[in-house]
């Protein structure tokens, strides 16, 4: 198979990916009806932007 | 002996047989489901009529799939040097028949020299240790636990 070009994304854009796709998952996974769905998918994103966001600022000082 | 003691009448012996033998068929199905589930991503609800949920890991599965493998990621193989060689090998196959297709699409090998290549050996492993927590629930509902 021919090789595809190559993917290049910033690391909040990767960051972004991994949130939306994991959150999506686990809300159909965890929750049968659909408003509980879009109800945990919004937290979970929110809580992993969150968390995310807050971590990357708690290592700014250490960065250089 | 059981069968020699005077209260065990045939029938109360022909009506208690053990309860591992009346649940083995569903077990078998479970794991069945649990296994497809891990082989092709979305396969195990998709036999269990769960459309919905099938959709969703077929295509985060591949889309974490694709994207990993997209930023030259490192797609591990049984050649590990080390523990994190062999446990990033375990993750990978946890994608089941789309680990062959990360294979497939990265022929121009790995770059981890680069952030990007690094982000893709981490998207790769968690589509792996995604799929592995979809096969598990597959199989816990065909269990007849509640999904």
């Amino acid at each position: 198979m021919t090789a595809i070009p190559p993917l290049e994304l910033t690391h909040f854009q990767a960051f972004l990916l991994f949130a939306v796709v994991i959150s999506v998952t686990f809300g159909f996974l965890g929750r049968r009806r659909p408003k509980d769905r879009v109800k945990y998918i919004l937290w979970s994103l929110f809580l992993f932007l969150l968390v995310g966001i807050g971590v990357g600022w708690a290592m700014f000082p250490f960065s250089r | 002996m059981e069968e020699q003691s005077p209260n065990n009448t045939p029938a109360q012996i022909t009506s208690a047989p053990p309860a591992r033998d009346l649940a083995a068929p569903g077990e078998s199905r479970a794991i069945a489901f649990g296994f497809a589930g891990w082989l092709v991503p979305g396969l195990g609800h998709a036999l269990q009529m769960m459309w919905g949920r099938a959709l969703v890991v077929f295509l985060a599965v591949g889309l974490l799939v694709f994207a990993g493998a997209s930023m030259k990621g490192n797609v591990f193989t049984r050649q590990g040097s080390d523990a994190f060689d062999t446990l990033g090998y375990i993750a990978d196959l946890g994608t089941g028949s789309f680990y062959f297709f990360a294979r497939a699409i990265e022929s121009n090998g790995a770059d981890v020299s680069h952030a990007d290549g690094d982000y893709g050996t981490r998207l790769l492993a968690t589509a792996g240790v995604l799929n592995l927590l979809a096969a598990l629930h597959a199989y816990e509902a065909a269990r007849g636990h509640k999904a």
